[in-house]
């Protein structure tokens, strides 16, 4: 966006993103902090700011055994299909939903709608009940499967969102230059939905990152954990939490959360600045 | 002045493409979600425990849970509490996370490079982490920001943030907002990108003021996107759990804390009556849609003309 | 008008969606095969958290494999959070079903009279008899049926710090009720900073503790009359003891009122506790350099067991585990041979010399004859379970206790709430 900001109006703005950076920041600060503190540095009466002095005690602890690695391994799985095949479906059908008027068009949307506002304290058992009669609990493919639909009405509804923005009088255009329709769809509205996609990729990612209910019943062997499952072995009872165990495998979760929205940033400000539609 | 008219749909055709197109989602959705659904439904109308989850036949008693559920009053205390603090957490997150996502686009990019990692890292933040994190914060004993209130000069020692039932729905709304915050302005921001250009500045060009372009071109643009999120906010706040389970057990009443979700969880896996849990799940669902229906029913209208 | 029709459009296709699913998944197998099962198999074991030392799962594998040829056991790891979600379903579950698994005492009468487990009344003798810890068989029968057995114990007792004892003129452990309390007040009084510091370190919400003070007094939480289960936080008893608690909470304790017990190591080794009642493995929390104090408030520690008004140990809160059999688990004689295993003496002999109380009476002396061995063991001598009301669990799912000792801290008139807390429990003590 090159459209010139008066300069008061910059100013503020980025005084108030700088406030906004630091309250979203400060937790994530405090988490990153804790991480490299021994257990008793962690809950003082006087807190510890900075982790000068600190150590790595907390990851090598997470790295002592194998654990980890197989955790990333089955949350890779589970999160990759999850967003891949939750954006598939997703667009397709937003696709249908707001560029075709058919009968049931407006009971697909509104059932979507009512599923996405159930309830699901209670709905894990069921779904424990429905993966074992598929003979699909401590499955990868169980797992997505859940995953997916439970995000697939709200990515589709947010989609249609954005492929609705794109005014269709664009497509029209191009078909008047003499594209067909569908290359008009891909070659005008398509690039204009790649923020829309990321956005709603982002949230794919994160849900099924770190999702935790469905998880714990449905992967209860060992070398099917996934990583929220497996930070809570941080959190015994019994012997008390080992508090600095859980922000480093924190931590580590968080990063690659980080690195996905890197790799697919780019194309959040692609916009109608990209020069496809001028005309 | 011109505005866009998002979405206008060509004309029905009769062809079987779209429903095509609908085929791979509604398959996930059947599969995934077809029968828990039922058995939800069917559940509410058992007498349905622990014993039964393990192979005991379970009765058939009709009606007899919403009878049960509907009489006591304190699901309507814990209704009415629960809409309150949906309300209040949905209008403060849109609030934030539109304004947020406004004044990003004003902000100098390394600014907003800075705010957009800084929103992403905290959405990042798995959620036993936050929790943790946040009630270290508002710890009466250790918290830092009663430390750092008593040392600016405040009486805030040994202070206790969940002792009172307001006090305790202030600290669960600001670590709500601050985990939706960054979706809202996520996704808000990324349907701005979407607004043409060439319009804003013909506007500009006639003379609009910056007021009246936001409202004329810039919101008009992005309402699908921005209705969607906001329907979503308030469905997703009207089920908030983990943050009050969470919070319950460190401190506070939980008879006057309890929230829809919770309430829920606490009947089901916390006292094995699944039956009931149904009833009341059931029950929110319905609240949900009275309560959303002239807004979707607005939104769906504003559509088809 | 057009609306009208779209919602009903949606209401038929969601009926639709649901009908169709509910064709073909509802698989409740009927497994009621009463044979022992399989001659051989793989044995699913679960044990939650760290209490079970290596070395003793390390035995029982060998062991269990060496005497069952062509049989394996594997031991597969849980964790005490969300314990009951995973025990909800995969109990139910014929498939992914554990064979054996540990469950938390006062989680299993829950489960046991809900059928999740099988009945092992026929070999309790061999298991131990009357050697087996009473109060854990007791609590896992019903009409007359054993469906769990003790695993291990573990009560709380005193940590107290001598240093500040002798300067508050304290010249020897309480060895009573009252002196107890005093002592405790005391205490407070002499270490007037930090102002959150406590002379008996009592959060609001840790009704585990404050039940001690109920049943020392003759009070109980709730009791039966037939059948038919009762809140008993009304009696003179027990609201005795509730004034007790409310004395110690104003007096002599600085923790938040509406906190809970966990992390009783970090105020203890900031300096702001005189005594707190804990698990014996916080020893060795608060001697771990990283985790604790060993050269500060860590020196000054000793230990007793909380006395009671007569003199004798005061009946506390009996913590610790059970060991049950999934009943649909496929291979009940070698889960049987896998249970017998993990009460048979050597194993046991094992979890003793980690400091946790064996379920055998007779090898408690295996503890050691220190002082916190001795405190351990004293303890355990009067300890006490939750009432075995088939609905206690809703009473704990909905913190009616916490509620009630929270308010309790924050200076509630102790008749009105054990009247609230009454009514409450009523509702829900008979499921």
């Amino acid at each position: 966006m090159s459209r010139p900001t008066r300069r008061p109006v910059r100013i503020t703005a980025n005084v108030i993103g700088v406030i906004a950076f630091l309250v979203a920041v400060f937790p994530v600060y405090w988490m990153v902090n804790s991480s490299f503190l021994d257990r008793n540095e962690i809950r003082n009466p006087v807190p510890t700011w900075v982790p000068f002095g600190g150590s790595l005690h907390n990851y090598r602890t997470v790295f002592e055994t194998d654990q980890f690695v197989n955790a990333l391994k089955i949350s890779v799985m589970v999160t990759g299909l999850t967003v891949v095949f939750a954006l598939g479906f997703a667009f397709v059908a937003a696709v249908a939903v707001s560029r075709f008027r058919f009968r049931g068009r407006m009971s697909f949307i509104v059932t979507l709608l009512i599923i996405q506002m159930i309830p699901v304290e209670g709905l894990f058992i069921s779904q424990y009940k429905m993966l074992e009669a598929m003979d699909l609990l401590n499955t990868v493919v169980g797992l997505t499967l859940v995953y997916v639909a439970g995000v697939l009405p709200f990515t589709i509804w947010t989609l249609r969102g954005f492929v609705a923005g794109v005014p269709y009088e664009l497509e029209e255009a191009a078909m008047i230059d003499g594209c067909s329709r569908t290359q008009a769809f891909f070659k005008i509205t398509f690039p204009l939905l790649a923020p829309g996609l990321v956005a709603t990729g982002v949230f794919g990612f994160i849900q099924a990152w770190n999702e935790f209910t469905l998880a714990l019943v449905v992967m209860t062997r060992e070398d099917q954990r996934t990583l929220p499952l497996w930070l809570t072995t941080f959190a015994d009872v019994n012997r008390g939490t080992d508090w600095g165990g859980i922000m480093a495998g924190s931590t580590l979760i968080a990063i690659p959360v980080v690195v996905f929205f890197l790799l697919v940033q780019g194309r959040m400000v692609s916009g109608l600045t990209s020069g496809a539609v001028k005309g | 002045m011109t505005t866009v008219e998002g979405g206008k749909a060509p004309r029905a055709r009769r062809t079987p493409l779209p429903y095509a197109l609908l085929v791979p989602a509604t398959i996930a959705l059947v599969v995934a979600l077809g029968y828990p659904l039922v058995r939800q439904v069917v559940l509410s109308f058992q007498d349905f425990g622990l014993a039964q989850q393990f192979g005991r036949p379970p009765a058939w008693i009709g009606l007899q849970n919403y009878r049960d559920l509907l009489t006591d009053p304190y699901l309507w205390t814990v209704t009415l509490r629960t809409l309150l603090f949906c309300l209040v957490n949905a209008a403060a997150t849109m609030l934030v996370g539109v304004g947020l996502a406004l004044l990003m686009q004003h902000m100098s990019k390394p600014i907003r490079i800075l705010v957009q990692s800084g929103l992403l890292l905290a959405w990042a933040m798995p959620v036993v982490a936050a929790m943790t994190v946040w009630e270290w914060l508002f710890d009466t004993q250790y918290g830092v920001i009663n430390y750092l209130l008593t040392e600016i000069g405040l009486d805030f020692e040994g202070h206790s943030w969940l002792l009172q039932p307001l006090s305790f729905f202030f600290v669960a709304t600001v670590i709500v907002v601050w985990m939706s915050v960054p979706f809202v302005a996520f996704t808000v921001y990324a349907a701005l990108t979407q607004v043409s250009e060439d319009m804003v500045e013909a506007a500009e060009i006639d003379g609009a003021s910056g007021w009246q372009r936001l409202r004329h071109i810039v919101l008009p643009s992005i309402r699908p996107v921005l209705l969607v999120v906001a329907l979503l906010q308030v469905i997703w706040d009207l089920r908030v759990f983990t943050q009050i389970y969470i919070l319950q057990k460190a401190g506070g009443s939980t008879h006057d804390t309890n929230l829809l979700g919770t309430y829920i969880y606490r009947l089901g896996i916390g006292s094995g009556k699944f039956g009931m849990a149904a009833a009341v799940a059931m029950f929110m669902l319905v609240l949900t849609v009275v309560l959303t229906a002239p807004y979707v029913r607005a939104m769906l209208k504003q559509e088809e003309n | 008008m057009r609306i009208k029709k779209t919602i009903a459009g949606a209401a038929l296709a969601t009926l639709a969606l649901t009908a169709l699913a509910a064709c073909g998944s509802d698989s409740d197998s009927d497994d009621t095969s009463s044979s022992d099962g399989p001659k051989t198999a793989d044995i699913r074991v679960w044990l939650n958290g760290t209490d079970t030392p290596q070395d003793a799962r390390d035995w029982l594998k060998t062991t269990f494999e060496k005497e069952n040829p062509g049989s394996t056991l594997t031991i597969e790891q849980q964790e005490w959070d969300g314990l009951v979600e995973k025990l909800t379903t995969s109990l139910s579950s014929a498939s992914e079903t554990p064979d054996v698994v540990e469950i938390g005492n006062t989680q299993a009468p829950t489960f046991t009279s809900a059928g999740a487990f099988s009945d092992q009344t026929g070999q309790l003798d061999d298991l131990g008899g009357d050697d087996l810890l009473q109060g854990f068989v007791e609590g896992a029968t019903i009409d007359g049926k054993t469906y769990a057995v003790p695993y291990y114990a573990g009560s709380k007792y005193i940590f107290y710090r001598k240093d500040l004892f002798k300067a508050a003129g304290i010249t020897a452990v309480p060895t009573s009720m009252d002196e107890f309390i005093e002592d405790a007040i005391k205490l407070k009084k002499a270490n007037p900073k930090p102002a959150n510091f406590s002379g008996f370190w009592f959060p609001g919400q840790d009704w585990r503790n404050g039940a001690a003070f109920i049943w020392d007094q003759g009070g109980d939480l709730a009791t039966a009359d037939g059948d038919e289960w009762s809140g008993a936080l009304e009696s003179d008893e027990s609201i005795a003891g509730l004034e007790t608690a409310q004395k110690l909470f104003t007096e002599a304790s600085g923790a938040a009122k509406d906190g809970n017990e966990a992390d009783s190591w970090t105020p203890f080794c900031a300096g702001e506790i005189g005594m707190v009642s804990a698990p014996g493995w916080i020893k060795g929390l608060i001697l771990d350099p990283k985790t604790g104090c060993p050269d500060t408030y860590g020196k000054e520690i000793g230990v007793f067991a909380l006395p009671g008004s007569d003199g004798k140990p005061a009946p506390v809160l009996l913590g610790g585990s059970d060991i049950a059999i999934a009943a649909k688990s496929k291979n009940q004689g070698l889960a049987q041979k896998a249970v017998a295993l993990m009460l048979s003496k050597d194993y046991q002999t094992i979890m003793a010399k980690a400091g946790l109380t064996p379920a055998l009476n007779s090898l408690a002396p295996l503890l050691g004859d220190d002082e916190f061995a001795q405190a351990t063991i004293a303890a355990a001598s009067n300890a006490k379970l939750t009432p075995a009301a088939p609905g206690w669990a809703n009473v704990e799912g909905s913190r009616v206790l916490e509620d009630l000792f929270s308010a309790l801290a924050q200076g509630g008139d102790p008749a009105d709430l054990a009247k609230k807390a009454d009514d409450q429990m009523n509702s829900q003590l008979n499921g």
